[in-house]
């Protein structure tokens, strides 16, 4: 038997399925970091309030909190659900190991969760009759249970690029604490502050009832934190520098779409930290709600290139070292290249009626396990786009060699007949899918894509990881 | 299975199964305020506005459905942690097999959610009356839609032979006799808490459930306290007149698990918190009060009540999943370390929860 768990694999082409939790990621990492910074913000404008220096710092703190309980109590809670239910229409065997090895640390979370909707429910309900101590009291409260709540979820994304000893100990805390842990976590707190803040220069424009002078004043309080923006080139190198040397080469020039969302992410956070030191923290300049919003929107870009580029980097893993990018175990490769990758499917094609021949079936059904997270058939990043034009035997050499052929591919991790299964499936799309296609068994082929295969080896393509795994 | 719940498990198991059933319990606690209040809320609103404005009970819900949503939310994500942990192939294979339409339960949801926040705004008020019937059901059939999504997963979980026909199928729905009996009795039973929870929240905001309702407190000649026992009432009957239909539904082997020693002792339990709680409401019908230690033991009886149908509802799928199998993937996911770290900060922000209420509370005082 196969030592694969397999599931059902859904199928959303034209998109790739990377975009589809991409997209959602993005999205709630930015509601999810609002909800983080505004909780410090509020505290902030709490304590000056009552240490006498913004006497509108109260008002507009309750004005604040309504925004961030309609957002972030319905949108960031369902967007989090939501990427725990679109992680597991994507990748079960990742998600399921993630849930196994930290589900005490997710287990941690939800209490500060609790503690989270509680306390911040209790202030936007009860804020406004309440005193000031206890209304500050509340609002730490609510602003620890949110950042506790990023402290936890950091040391499982993180691990996933820079697993660290738990390589070798699987020692939950040695996965916690790993090297990316620390610069991860204070990169996230400083952009949740700067989201919230750049949220709070929107919002003071759109709550009606202040004056131009008091909007003024109250523009110049809430970016403060947009100072802690001075810090990221350094926090963000530090991150940079604890990444896994392939992963830092895909970022800075070696994969062009990774390396043009880096200096995405790179070239917005600068243009808002610009704009927030020079012009609104030393020129004292009155930020309008357009330039707000731009500037927020502009901080959303820096946020989508950023988790783009994280979730990038861990290629060809999605567990560094541990899970390839397809949910492969890395030590179960070997195994696979006997037994083949389709054999044990229990889930027949939707569509099995459609290929001329079993040949195609199965290497439509290889795809389906080993291809899909990444590719479409003939959607997005395409498999006929990227090797339809390639000859019949550099794709057999390609596919087997797949981590030679792209360092940030995952090793083939089944049979010859299984690689030209898939050479088939490709030329038949590249044909137009055809009515007839003949079945190509030649066993000098076969012994051929077999040496392929050997010759790669089950390891990653990347010389440095290879020599560091298991396999041959 | 030849002991009651949860001895004679493997001890790891039944250790998943218990932090399991106690979060899920929570979660039922405030799902089933949400669920049925949003339904008594769409059907109050059909009786028409002045019949709403001297109902005390759908104020209530109005104002207090968004939080209680949030709650509910919050407190299903440890449940969907361990269910992971217990049942992790079979639940992530009926998500998978469901697929899009399985997802459809989110973006659902936060229309949902926030119909509940529309229903309270100033907006709302300041627009004719017939908006407020039809936001309370659009709300009202997304919960419900939400509900037969889950009872649906669930089964599915249950059936594996189902999976790869329905695979091949591409099938959005799955078709089981067990769908509607199994919704029924969930949508039934989330109507019992609910009364009880109303009763609660009313005697903390002073309605006087223990005396006579003021004339313009009565909707349709009934007294808030009578209300809230037709409500039970309610719930309870359709409750039971679904789990009789529920049951040839289910696998012979899983009816000899849930009337055998397992379940079996929980099953009774659960027909006693059943009748206790009729006993209360009726005799609370009769003579249109509620008091304290009728509530007290109504209470006590729903929270038994919903530990027990909780424990049997496991059981029905403990008789159908390869527990053999799971017990070594729970045995060694026990000995993952951050057991000590969850109880430490469960404790600590349980006590910080606590001491926000009593300042809240200390405070509007």
């Amino acid at each position: 038997m196969s030592s694969l768990e397999y599931y059902p694999i859904i199928d959303v082409s034209p998109l790739m399925k990377g975009l589809v939790i991409g997209g959602l990621g993005i999205f709630h990492v930015f509601l999810a970091q609002f909800a983080i910074g505004g909780g410090m913000l509020l505290c902030y404008l709490q304590w000056l309030h009552m240490r006498g220096e913004c006497r509108l710092a109260r008002r507009f703190a309750d004005d604040y909190f309504k925004v961030l309980v309609l957002v972030s109590f319905v949108l960031g809670a369902v967007t989090g659900v939501a990427m725990w239910f679109t992680s597991i229409q994507i990748s079960p065997r990742t998600i399921a190991t993630m849930v196994r090895e930290f589900h005490w640390v997710w287990a941690t979370e939800w209490t500060f969760f609790c503690l989270e909707v509680v306390a911040g429910y209790l202030f936007y309900r009860y804020g406004p009759r309440l005193a000031d101590p206890a209304r500050l009291h509340l609002l730490l409260l609510y602003s620890v249970a949110s950042w506790m709540s990023l402290f936890w979820i950091n040391g499982i994304l993180s691990w996933q690029l820079t697993p660290g000893t738990w390589l070798e100990s699987r020692n939950v805390w040695d996965g916690f604490f790993n090297p990316g842990f620390l610069p991860s976590l204070i990169f996230r707190t400083i952009s949740s502050a700067s989201i919230a803040a750049l949220a709070a220069c929107a919002l003071v424009n759109l709550v009606p009832g202040f004056t131009r002078s008091e909007r003024h004043s109250l523009v110049a309080i809430c970016a403060r934190p947009l100072v802690f923006m001075l810090a990221m080139p350094l926090v963000g190198g530090w991150y940079i520098a604890t990444m896994p040397a392939d992963s830092r080469v895909w970022a800075t020039g070696g994969n062009v779409p990774m390396t043009l969302f880096l200096t995405m992410a790179v070239g917005s956070s600068t243009l808002i930290g610009l704009y927030a030191v020079v012009a609104i923290l030393r020129q004292r300049l009155y930020v309008n709600g357009a330039t707000a919003s731009l500037l927020l929107a502009l901080a959303f870009v820096a946020t989508a290139g950023g988790e783009f580029v994280r979730e990038g980097v861990r290629k060809p893993f999605t567990i560094r070292e541990y899970l390839y990018s397809n949910s492969i175990p890395r030590d179960g490769i070997a195994a696979l290249r006997e037994r083949g990758s389709a054999t044990d499917d229990p889930y027949p094609l939707r569509n099995a009626a459609d290929y001329p021949n079993a040949q195609l079936v199965l290497g439509a059904k290889v795809f389906r396990t080993q291809c899909s997270v990444c590719h479409t058939l003939e959607g997005m990043n395409a498999v006929v786009d990227l090797a339809g034009t390639w000859s019949i035997d550099q794709r057999r050499l390609n596919i087997a060699q797949l981590q030679r052929t792209k360092p940030f591919m995952p090793p083939f991790a089944g049979t010859p007949e299984e690689v030209e299964g898939v050479v088939q499936l490709i030329g038949w799309l590249r044909a137009g899918r055809p009515a007839a296609w003949d079945e190509s068994h030649d066993p000098v082929v076969l012994e051929q894509i077999r040496r392929w295969l050997d010759e790669a080896g089950t390891g990653p393509g990347d010389a440095t990881l290879a020599r560091a795994g298991p396999s041959p | 299975m030849n002991t009651i719940f949860p001895l004679g498990l493997p001890s790891a198991t039944a250790f998943y199964l218990v932090l399991y059933l106690a979060t899920y319990v929570m979660h039922m606690v405030f799902m089933h305020y949400v669920l049925a209040g949003s339904t008594y809320l769409a059907v109050g609103r059909l009786m028409g506005r002045e019949r709403c404005a001297s109902c005390g009970w759908q104020t209530i819900l109005v104002d207090w459905l968004p939080f209680a949503t949030g709650l509910a939310i919050t407190a299903g994500v440890a449940p969907l942690l361990f269910v992971q942990m217990l049942y992790g192939r079979e639940f992530a294979t009926a998500n998978l097999l469901l697929s899009h339409r399985w997802m459809a339960i989110l973006p659902v949801l936060i229309v949902c959610f926030y119909l509940l926040y529309l229903q309270k705004s100033s907006w709302i008020a300041r627009r004719a009356w017939a908006w407020r019937p039809v936001v309370a059901a659009v709300a009202c059939a997304g919960f419900l839609f939400i509900a037969w999504s889950w009872t649906e997963n669930h089964l599915l979980m249950l059936d594996r032979q189902a999976w790869p026909g329905l695979y091949e199928a591409g099938a959005l729905w799955y078709e089981s006799p067990g769908v509607v009996p199994r919704l029924a009795i969930w949508f039934f039973l989330a109507f019992p808490s609910l009364a009880i929870e109303l009763a609660w929240q009313g005697r903390l905001l002073g309605v006087p459930l223990d005396a006579p309702a003021a004339p313009d407190a009565r909707v349709a000649g009934l007294s808030p306290v009578r209300r809230l026992a037709l409500t039970a009432c309610a719930g309870l009957t359709g409750t039971t007149f679904a789990a009789i239909a529920y049951w040839p539904t289910i696998s012979v082997a899983a009816q000899a698990v849930v009337m055998g020693a397992l379940a079996g002792p929980w099953l009774a339990l659960l027909v006693g918190a059943v009748a206790v709680q009729a006993a209360v409401w009726i005799v609370t019908a009769i003579r249109d009060r509620l008091t304290l230690p009728l509530l007290i033991a109504a209470t006590c009886a729903w929270l038994i009540g919903l530990v027990s149908v909780a424990v049997v509802r496991e059981a029905i799928r403990l008789a159908a999943v390869d527990l053999a199998t799971a017990a070594e993937s729970h045995t060694a996911a026990v000995h993952i370390g951050g057991l000590p770290v969850f109880l430490i900060f469960a404790v600590l922000n349980a006590a910080a929860i606590v001491w926000c209420i009593r300042t809240v509370r200390t405070a509007i005082r």
